[in-house]
């Protein structure tokens, strides 16, 4: 791979470099430090996209307040029903919160997180594509030292304003989700459970990881060897 | 013994394994708390399509409407994530797209979002964010898919009805605009 190419790879996914890309790296230092101003760019980029998000829609949005481009009987009407459907779904998520007694907010965040990707925490021995795990990981700052065994699922997703890995870990006795918190500061391990679920959120590197399964057991051995497995690289 | 998910969480294997996985109350309930969770994703998208955040704010409104109407279609094998922003984006370009000023006053929208982030932000956000207001839709959307959602190029050329050589391409030209933008340079354009 020379230069040119490098670039236009690193231009268009500076996160996901392919091995021959990497090698180059090896061998060129000036293209080595155009990937390090495309990472920071990147940061900086995902900083600017992440503009601020209303409260909710009832609180900052009145039907008066509907733009002339969208005003009409029409459109007034839609966005009562609208209104209304956000309503509907605001208190059946406010009765499922309620109901679910005190549990921490972190918590909750990761299991609601859970539900985002249904699919994902399914048990298979089809394992995720080497190179996107590595990628996904590599995004957070994070690199493979060691294996960590079977991983399902891979995928950067964004979770309380930061883009994070979301990892599927199979143990002998199931899937087992795993989230790296970078940012994210607990002081000491916190233990959860909702229904069948159990949870660890756990001190990590400069944060934490949460990793959720069937059983306790379970998830000390996915929390084992994802700790054992991944080692925090500066961002 | 490998569990399946089935037997750790009734509730969520029949949202996993039926076919209209958010039917019934147990479906409704699990709807409506994760199009809560998506929220603040679908807001920033539907924003960087639009630029504007009350246009924003509508296309969202409009979209979890026609989505919660059509929960039941959603298919528990595909990404929830992925069918919430496929219905944003057609609700933006359904609702708006026609209606959309042809030049957009960058400095203005950039101002629009100024007040609540001079304190907070630095200043290399709004001139980052600045940057991204001027890109291209073709350029600025990919990428906001990209940073942002953490798709893969793979998942943008699906959601966009493009190869992936023409998602690779379109997100090589956003950074290096962005690159000169904000004059860091960068290698010339004839790399594109």
């Amino acid at each position: 791979m020379n230069c040119l190419e490098f670039r236009r790879e690193a231009g268009a996914q500076p996160h996901g470099l392919s091995r021959a890309a990497l090698a180059h790296l090896d061998t060129c230092t000036q293209c080595a430090e155009h990937l390090r101003q495309l990472l920071a760019m990147d940061a900086m980029i995902l900083k600017a996209l992440q503009v601020p998000v209303p409260g909710t829609a009832l609180a900052h949005r009145t039907p008066g307040s509907a733009r002339p481009a969208a005003a009409g009987p029409v459109a007034d009407r839609r966005r009562w029903y609208a209104l209304a459907a956000s309503v509907v779904g605001g208190v059946l998520v406010g009765i499922l919160l309620w109901s679910s007694g005190s549990r921490d907010a972190l918590a909750q965040d990761v299991l609601a997180h859970l539900a985002h990707e249904p699919g994902a925490m399914v048990a298979t021995q089809v394992p995720a594509d080497t190179a996107r795990v590595q990628a996904v990981l590599q995004k957070d700052g994070l690199r493979l030292r060691s294996a960590m065994g079977l991983v399902s699922y891979a995928q950067s997703c964004p979770f309380r304003g930061h883009v994070v890995p979301h990892l599927v870990v199979q143990t002998s006795s199931g899937p087992v989700t795993v989230l790296v918190l970078r940012e994210e500061h607990v002081r000491r391990p916190l233990s959860f459970h909702e229904g069948q679920y159990v949870g660890t959120i756990e001190p990590a590197g400069p944060g934490s990881i949460a990793v959720i399964g069937g059983s306790p057991q379970q998830v000390r051995e996915a929390a084992e060897r994802v700790m054992a497995a991944v080692e925090w690289l500066p961002k | 013994m490998v569990r399946a998910l089935s037997e750790i969480r009734p509730q969520f294997a029949r949202s996993l394994y039926m076919n209209a996985p958010f039917a019934g109350k147990d479906g409704e309930t699990a709807f409506a708390r994760l199009c809560e969770g998506l929220r603040p994703d679908l807001f920033r998208f539907a924003f960087w399509l639009a630029r504007d955040r009350e246009v924003a704010e509508d296309v969202v409104q409009e979209s979890l409407l026609r989505a919660w109407r059509s929960r039941e279609s959603l298919d528990a094998s595909g990404s929830a994530k992925q069918w919430l922003l496929t219905i944003v984006r057609r609700e933006h370009a359904r609702l708006y797209e026609r209606k959309r000023f042809d030049t957009v006053q960058v400095d203005e929208l950039v101002s629009a979002e100024s007040p609540e982030l001079a304190v907070a932000e630095e200043r290399e956000v709004l001139d980052m964010r600045r940057a991204i207001f001027a890109l291209e839709d073709d350029y600025r959307e990919p990428l906001v898919l990209q940073v942002l959602m953490g798709f893969s190029t793979q998942e943008i050329a699906g959601q966009l009805g493009l190869t992936q050589g023409a998602v690779l391409t379109r997100l090589f030209r956003a950074r290096q605009r962005l690159l000169r933008q904000l004059g860091v340079g960068g290698p010339a354009e004839d790399a594109e």
